[in-house]
């Protein structure tokens, strides 16, 4: 393996690590996916509210669709006027980005118009402000998932066989899938219930009751997106950029077409020792942490 | 957790047996028309056509997650229009193939359709016998499920390919990766309508109007697409023609909003009912 397909395999973990922390943070800011229901039982128990609620679809399907479009647009944009990549797919990311604030907005203006009886209002105000700043993310993630695509298809030793985007679609249901269940933890078990101990877990009589106030005046979806960055986000780009990078590193050291069985056991491999890793890091917070204080042992259900 | 979907059986102002006939008419009718004026006056002008078409179908399947997912099927929307679709693309590939094999290029949609009816009924079977969903409306809403992927899936590939030949599809739609983005954005376009609505006030025309509308958007996504596979002119007319139906659906869909709120207000504090 030569230094530039290495430089090349870095430079998609480095991407994928971007793309994992804006995805997770672009969902946290519309409430999308999980910690949507939460947003979403609030008004019906009585508790109205002025977050963003973006319900498109689970987060796979979604990052996948805006992944897609940055890529159909970035490969029309070569194959047919042989633009440069690089602004192929900052013209195709553009795309991606109006598509997301299409659906953002009518799913919050859908959500919302469905619980009249339990007065939801819709605040034109939170759709100015709030759309947009998912927008960014939105494109930030399409962007680096394009050209995560762009780089397998047309820039590694050995090239993708699959067109890009098919790859960018197949990424985008990852990091969907990734953001879903790494980062949206810390969004709907610790933002949205910040009042309760840390770790509580969600009893399900306090289903609904989220935290509807900030420091001063109302919660918003922008300050879920400064306390989401702290860790969901971060954590979700250490994920998606590590799926990529170690994916790509086993079939760029070992020749995919000659060495296939090593790939595949390097790949085996890297699972044993996350599979152990994941065990220990459990055992030892259960071990650090103890149970909650209130815990008074299983409930028979 | 299901997340408040509508009561067992939404109500509904518009039959699911009327929506099914224009559907299915008119998916059918407009692929065949656009693949015709396409194939008559030698041009791919008319792709858009077929483009329209996938609309009507989507509509439909937009229909049929409602009605299925109103039975407290929250979280299960997209993934029963991911399912539309998979089984969609299966059953446009085999007709299309079992058409070109029999001689009949042009027999293809009805044999796809045909398929994908009998096989979403199936499917439905399996959902509620075996898997004991116990919906009753669940054959029923999964062979319309099938047909309107199978619907979109297919003008959808013919306004990229502008042909309906098995081997212009596989070049134009599925080599290219094409493919992708028709799957994608037309699983949203049935799925996302319901979802997008989803609450207890959910209203059948809203979704129905919301489901054109991304239909629109994915219009404009294989219009996109189509500038590369068919040249400037038609792409963008179908690119143009997909944003003039968004536009206007999409005002629709806010008109529908405001009507459908219990306020839309400009800015504000929570209602007084909740301080």
């Amino acid at each position: 393996m030569d230094a530039f397909s290495m430089g090349l395999v870095a430079a998609m973990g480095a991407l994928a690590t971007v793309a994992g922390a804006s995805e997770d943070i672009e969902s946290d800011i519309g409430s999308q996916s999980n910690p949507n229901s939460q947003v979403q039982l609030a008004a019906q128990v009585g508790n109205p509210h002025r977050i963003y609620n973006k319900a498109i679809s689970g987060e796979p399907p979604a990052n996948a669709l805006w992944a897609a479009t940055a890529a159909i647009v970035a490969y029309m944009l070569i194959t047919a006027f042989q633009m440069p990549a690089f602004s192929a797919l900052v013209i195709g990311a553009s795309v991606a980005a109006l598509f997301n604030g299409v659906f953002s907005m009518s799913s919050y203006f859908g959500r919302n118009a469905s619980q009249a009886r339990f007065n939801q209002w819709i605040y034109l105000d939170i759709v100015r402000y709030t759309t947009p700043s998912i927008m960014a993310h939105a494109w930030i993630t399409s962007f680096c998932i394009a050209t995560i695509s762009y780089i397998m298809a047309y820039m590694l030793p050995t090239p993708h066989p699959f067109p890009m985007p098919i790859i960018a679609l197949i990424w985008g249901l990852a990091v969907g899938a990734i953001g879903s269940s790494v980062g949206d933890i810390h969004y709907g078990g610790e933002r949205e219930f910040q009042n309760r101990a840390f770790g509580c877990g969600l009893n399900t009589m306090l289903s609904g009751n989220i935290v509807r106030k900030a420091e001063a005046g109302l919660r918003n979806s922008v300050d879920n997106a400064w306390f989401c960055t702290k860790f969901g986000g971060p954590a979700t780009g250490m994920g998606f950029g590590l799926t990529v990078f170690l994916d790509n590193w086993r079939s760029t050291v070992f020749d995919p077409v000659t060495q296939a069985p090593y790939a595949i056991a390097m790949g085996i491999f890297f699972i044993i020792v996350m599979t152990l890793y994941a065990n220990y890091v459990e055992k030892s917070a259960r071990r650090k942490y103890g149970p909650y204080p209130e815990y008074k042992g299983d409930v028979a259900a | 957790m299901s997340v408040g979907g509508g009561a067992g059986g939404a109500p509904s102002a518009i039959d699911a047996k009327k929506l099914r006939i224009y559907g299915l008419v008119g998916s059918v009718v407009g692929i065949y028309l656009a693949a015709i004026l396409n194939s008559a006056l030698n041009t791919t002008l008319f792709s858009f056509v077929g483009a329209v078409a996938s609309i009507f179908a989507v509509v439909m399947g937009a229909n049929a997650v409602r009605r299925v997912c109103g039975y407290g099927i929250g979280t299960g929307v997209p993934s029963i229009g991911m399912l539309a679709l998979g089984m969609g693309i299966i059953a446009t590939m085999f007709g299309l193939s079992v058409a070109e094999a029999m001689g009949f290029g042009l027999l293809g949609p009805i044999i796809a359709l045909v398929y994908a009816m009998v096989f979403g009924y199936i499917i439905g079977v399996i959902a509620n016998k075996v898997i004991k969903f116990n919906i009753p409306v669940m054959e029923e809403g999964n062979a319309d499920l099938s047909a309107a992927g199978t619907m979109a899936i297919l003008g959808w590939s013919f306004a990229i390919s502008g042909s309906l030949s098995y081997d212009a599809i596989v070049t134009n739609v599925l080599m290219t990766g094409y493919i992708a983005i028709i799957f994608i954005a037309g699983g949203l376009a049935i799925l996302h309508p319901f979802n997008a609505c989803l609450g207890p006030d959910e209203k059948q025309d809203r979704t129905l109007v919301n489901g054109i509308m991304i239909g629109g958007l994915a219009m404009v996504a294989t219009g996109i697409a189509a500038i590369s596979t068919q040249g400037l002119a038609s792409g963008l007319l179908l690119t143009v023609i997909g944003f003039i139906v968004w536009y206007y659906f999409f005002m629709w869909y806010y008109r529908l909003t405001k009507r459908d709120a219990s306020a839309v207000v400009g800015t504000g504090l929570l209602p007084p009912s909740a301080q």
